[in-house]
């Protein structure tokens, strides 16, 4: 029998694939169902929600851009609600609502507005925003890590917000032609925008890590002791990235290590990857991360999320490498795509550390323990943004200062409040 | 989708009535989809009187009907053909599922390309069921059996892919069962269970040689087939936690058809399969998963333990919070606890670990430790709540204490009750206000009977004008159950409820309310003596499972055996000497004994006992009445000499065994020579009155160096020579009578 590999299990992969063929709202359980048994999670729930909203575009039935509205925004705060923990779904959807208000405005005010963008700039987005408060010149640098190439970088592609730094080759042009036709008054039009901005988002997504990466050999130095906790997917990529330029010393921190898995077979692809570039490997796994930090020169987190006041949603022990770090000074640098900057208080949730499963800690097997202990396993934590010093986004690194500009570029003040509207 | 319920007159074997014609046949339907067979009925009452209203699959666990978790795991494994069958309350679980957006056939949300509810008129057991459903020949290729009240978040896809491979490598590997390890450890779900599996696993393959039953109230031995030796390296497991997960091949659908008594999966099918292997040569594995979560709310023992898991997350993501049904509104709060979005809380509440459902309100002052409340209910003032779980629409008022207990829907519990711990009480009861129910016997309060007509309230159970009475299991209702053992099986059932107190005990002890008074001793001790049973037997398995070959165990085997021995035989029942028999032959076969052992373990208690009576504070018996009672007082204890200690009838074994006597009267200590020896002829006497031993036999021993190679030894022998003699002359009149020379 031939599919004797096939998995059963439903995936991310699987629905994506039968997406097009099935009913909008099968589609939609399907991803909400998905994400609360947690068989997606992480950085599949950006491109998971996008593709969902694209559905959502080009099925519902609507024959307004409020209706439209109504739609993205009732779909986006049900997914919301599925996975309260994961912020990106809700800047996912602030995002393709600010698209639509863009489109919609473009097409109402024909043509006046944009030509200036179009002028100078390779690609304009179809999300720029209607008033984009452009914030030009240069940003102050305050981290010492921070080089002025990159931020040059940094504030030219403020004007040219979706788009990325001109070194990137990823961007394609042809997506999306400058859409201020006037033609496109009636919905069919709009919807087929909508889309081209959806999938620009995606790509958006899609390259983040990539283009993250390239800022690495910026803050990594020849003989560096890097210290990363849990790496992420894009922190990942960033110290291959980095080690194709540089050699230093990466430490893997954790507290524990996982039971079973030998350490030559955790992170096999890093691994492999860093020891063919001729970079040293540490696993590290205590919690004396203290003792280590002397001798480290900068840490590396990936984030989940960045909020408005500059704190990160990371995966939970970040804090404790944090604060280490701040207590001998060591620049603490945060990997975070701009679609991950979320345009909330951090005092509207009352916490936002999701809490997971205890068996990480405690192995069901152990009858005594699992009466005496009270187990919370948190898997993300909120860390507080005095312990930040850099974040590098797939803009370019920031200071904490311009968080809130890059927010204001990429959603829409209809949006920022779009907490109270969910009933998040 | 839906069957017609046929009339159950007509009892005819199976006369299983479906409107549709089984929809595929076998062949018909695609290998790569995932089949499942839900088994909603469990033909069980160990959830009543609950379950005299509600069948078990909707009982709610954590505030959501349990087959809500069942459906969610098949969901989440890619199951997408889904087989439900009902029995009891059919109509009842077949409207939940219509109902329910997420699962009804015609929802276009449904995960499930199919789901068929399959009803069986006539079926009296789990094993009609599946006899029917091959029957239908819906099943196509690999599916997955599972009960309607499994919890699980274990992912199959290994244990498939396992069990693909293996059945490609051998058609006869028919079946994978899915078996959580809970560690050696004393540990809540391990107890819950009530019946300890006995796995024997072999240890390199996963394959389930044996399978045994045992529970507290059995046995507290295990016999191993000889034909598991023969596999190598075994592995004997008690500490499983049975999911009931199996994955199946459409042939074992098959052997359910080919064995009609079959009613259990496992007390039933998996041992008799296991049993006859030489006969079908079916091979059954097991998947031991020691990550993540698979439990079944088989009783409610298991229901208390997984409701504490579910709150403390250990069945993640299949907790409050993910808000599994659909209109759930679980956030978390401090203390552990989960809050629907519209629950009001007084103010100085202390609210811990607990669930509380939508439009629930809690009065000021009120205290709720790790329990779950369901919606729309009224909890009042100062209440204590603790370790309980209460359904929707329950009233609690001001001042009552809830210990430990179930409250189903629509109870009210008046003013300043207290409900002692491991209560149970039903839909609409009502206990009128300061009513103390009576703790011992754990009340279980119900308004119908256990025939299901509406019981004569008993107002010194709920108060002047409470409404329902005290319920009572009629003994017979078991008698169809798990085989028959009614008698035991009540015990059981009970003694599977006082694990729920048992359970308590050690998390009560943590809490801080003082409410300690409702266990009395009488419970406790219940409680101690299986723990000890419990651990003895653990003892035992060790035993049986450790291939070490300490030196110490045939000194373990000879104390324990002849201990066992001659307790049997001192006991004062009529009871059969059977069960010592039985417990022996455990030991023996635990201990890998050898005959030579298991022969002087059997004289040593024998002559034990014997002396035991001819001392004065046992009746002073002379010594030839005291060998006649030592060995006849007890039915079968002759013949267990016979079997047991000589095995064969030959004269070699007969003269070892009467040297075996010999030397244990030497061994016994103050007794006087003379007696001793007085004692051995008159044991040997008796044993050839009996036909134990045969003249030949005697005249062997007699005869043998080994039997007076020491002068204690000769003194001893010395007065047997009158009885030997007298054999000798008596040689050729006393022909045997019924002789059998066996050949061996």
């Amino acid at each position: 029998m031939a599919p004797s590999q096939a998995t059963y299990a439903p995936t991310l992969a699987k629905l994506l694939k039968s997406l097009n063929g099935q009913d909008l709202e099968t589609s939609i359980e399907s991803l909400i169902f998905l994400l609360k048994r947690r068989q997606v999670k992480g950085d599949q729930c950006a491109s998971a929600t996008l593709h969902i909203l694209l559905q959502v575009v080009a099925k519902a039935k609507w024959r307004n851009v409020d209706q439209l509205l109504d739609a993205v925004k009732s779909t986006g705060s049900r997914l919301v609600q599925a996975a309260p923990h994961e912020p990106v779904i809700g800047n996912i959807e602030r995002r393709v609502l600010g698209l639509i208000r863009d489109e919609a405005s473009e097409d109402r005010n024909a043509d006046d507005f944009g030509i200036e963008s179009v002028s100078d700039i390779q690609s304009l987005a179809p999300a720029t925003p209607a008033v984009p408060p452009l914030r030009p010149g240069p940003t102050v640098i305050r981290a010492q890590t921070m080089p002025t190439v990159a931020s040059l970088q940094a504030s030219k592609s403020m004007f040219n917000l979706l788009s990325v730094g001109d070194t990137l080759d990823a961007y394609s042009t042809g997506a999306s032609t400058p859409v201020s036709q006037p033609q496109a008054a009636n919905t069919h039009a709009l919807k087929d925008e909508v889309i081209n901005g959806i999938e620009e988002i995606m790509d958006e997504v899609n390259t983040t890590g990539d283009q993250i990466a390239n800022f690495a050999d910026v803050h990594i130095y020849p003989e560096d002791y890097v210290l990363v906790f849990l790496p992420s997917p894009d922190v990942e990529r960033y110290l291959i990235k980095a080690a194709t330029k540089r050699k230093f010393t990466v430490l893997i921190a954790s507290f524990d290590l996982p039971k079973g898995v030998p350490i030559d077979a955790q992170y096999p692809v890093l691994r492999k990857k860093l020891t063919a570039a001729g970079v040293k490997m540490i696993r590290l796994a205590s919690n004396g991360l203290m003792a280590y930090m002397p001798r480290v020169n900068k840490v590396i987190f990936g984030a989940k999320a960045v909020f408005q006041n500059g704190g990160a949603l990371v995966d939970s022990g970040c804090c404790i490498a944090a604060r280490a770090a701040q207590e001998y000074s060591k620049p603490v640098i945060v990997l975070s795509g701009v679609y991950k900057f979320c345009p909330r208080d951090t005092s509207t949730q009352v916490s936002w550390a999701e809490l997971g499963d205890p068996s990480t800690y405690i192995n069901y097997e152990d009858g005594t323990a699992v009466d005496s202990f009270e187990i919370e396993d948190t898997t993300a934590e909120y860390l507080p943004p005095e312990f930040i010093d850099v974040y590098v986004t797939n803009l370019g690194p920031q200071t904490r200062d311009h968080l809130g500009s890059i927010m204001a570029d990429h959603y829409k003040p209809e949006e920022m409040g779009i907490a109270l509207h969910l009933g998040a | 989708m839906s069957g017609k319920q046929g009339n159950r007159a007509s009892a005819g074997a199976g006369s299983a009535k479906s409107k549709k014609p089984p929809k595929g046949k076998a062949e018909e339907t695609r290998e790569d989809v995932l089949q499942a067979v839900v088994l909603a009925d469990s033909f069980q009452d160990r959830f009543r009187p609950f379950t005299l209203e509600t069948p078990r699959c909707l009982l709610p666990l954590a505030n959501v009907p349990v087959i809500e978790y069942t459906l969610e795991f098949l969901a989440a494994n890619g199951v997408q053909e889904v087989f439900l069958y009902c029995g009891a309350h059919s109509s009842a679980i077949e409207n939940h599922i219509n109902e329910s957006r997420r699962w009804s056939p015609d929802s276009i949300l449904s995960p499930f390309s199919s789901l068929e509810f399959i009803r069986v008129s006539d079926a009296s057991s789990i094993g009609d069921f599946l006899r029917d459903l091959d029957k239908r020949g819906l099943i196509g290729g690999d599916f997955i059996l599972v009960h309607g009240d499994l919890v699980a978040n274990v992912e199959l896809e290994d244990a498939l892919a396992k069990h693909r491979a293996r059945r490609e490598a051998n058609r006869d590997a028919c079946m994978t069962m899915v078996l959580r390890s809970a560690g050696v450890k004393r540990h809540r779900a391990a107890e819950a269970r009530g019946i300890t599996p006995m796995f024997v696993v072999d240890s390199s393959t996963g394959q389930c040689l044996q399978y045994e039953e045992l529970h507290p109230l059995s046995d507290h031995y295990a016999y191993l087939d000889p034909a598991v030796f023969k596999h190598g390296d075994f592995e004997v497991r008690t500490d499983l936690i049975d999911s009931g997960i199996d994955i199946c091949t459409p042939e074992v659908l098959a052997l359910w058809s080919e064995s009609f008594d079959y009613e259990l999966p496992r007390k039933n099918f998996l041992h008799g399969v296991l049993k006859d292997w030489e006969l079908n040569g079916k091979l059954i594995y097991t998947e031991i998963v020691e990550k993540g979560y698979a439990a079944r709310a088989s009783n409610l023992g298991m229901y208390n333990s997984m409701s504490k898991d579910i709150l403390e997350r250990w069945t993640f993501p299949y907790v409050p919070d993910s808000n599994l049904a659909f209109d759930q509104t679980y956030r978390r709060a401090k203390g552990g606890s989960y809050f629907e979005a519209d629950v009001s809380i007084g103010k100085g509440c202390d609210i811990t670990k607990s669930a509380i459902g939508n439009a629930t309100t809690v009065g000021a002052g009120s205290t709720i430790k790790r329990s779950t409340i369901g919606r729309r209910c009224k909890i009042g003032k100062n209440v204590k709540i603790e370790g309980s779980y209460i359904w929707d629409d329950t009233e609690i008022k001001d001042n009552s204490v809830v210990d430990c207990s179930i409250l189903a829907s629509y109870v009210t519990i008046g003013n300043g009750c207290r409900v002692p711990k491991g209560s149970l009480i039903s839909y609409g009861v009502q206990i009128w206000d300061g009513k103390s129910l009576q703790p011992e016997p754990a009340p279980r309060i119900s308004l119908l009977t256990d025939t299901g007509s509406p019981a004569e309230t008993n107002p010194s159970f709920v108060g002047q004008d409470g409404k329902g009475a005290f319920y009572q299991e009629a003994v017979e209702e078991d008698s169809d159950e798990e085989g028959g053992d009614s008698a035991a099986l009540a015990r059981l059932q009970n003694s599977m409820f006082y694990s729920l107190d048992g359970l308590n005990l050690s998390s009560s002890s943590i809490s801080t309310l003082a409410s300690h008074d409702s266990f009395d001793s009488e419970d406790e001790d219940a409680d101690g003596g299986s723990f000890q049973q419990d651990s003895s037997r653990k003892r035992l398995l060790s035993f049986a499972s450790d291939d070490s070959g300490n030196v110490s165990k045939s000194d373990a085997f000879h104390g324990d055996a002849v201990h066992g021995l001659v307790d049997a035989l001192r006991a004062d029942d009529n009871e059969d000497f059977d069960s010592a028999k039985l417990e022996f032959m455990g030991l023996r076969l635990a201990n890998n004994a050898s005959d030579s052992m298991m022969r002087r373990a059997i004289a040593v208690a024998f002559v034990r006992r014997a002396s035991e009576l001819l001392e004065p504070e046992n009746g002073g018996l002379e010594p030839t009445k005291a060998a006649e009672v030592a060995l006849t007082s007890k039915n079968g204890a002759v013949k267990f000499i016979k079997e047991v200690g000589l095995g064969s009838e030959k004269t070699a074994q007969q003269s070892e065994f009467a040297l075996a006597l010999q030397k244990a009267l030497l061994g016994l200590k103050g007794l006087e020579v003379m007696r001793a020896s007085t004692l051995l002829a008159a044991l040997l006497q008796q044993l050839y009155h009996q036909d134990v031993l045969e003249e030949d036999g005697i005249l062997a021993w007699w005869a043998d160096a080994k039997s007076s190679e020491s002068d204690s030894l000769a003194k001893i022998k010395d007065k047997c020579r009158v009885l030997v003699e007298w054999l000798e002359n008596a040689d050729e009149e006393e022909s045997d009578d019924d002789e059998e020379e066996d050949s061996d």
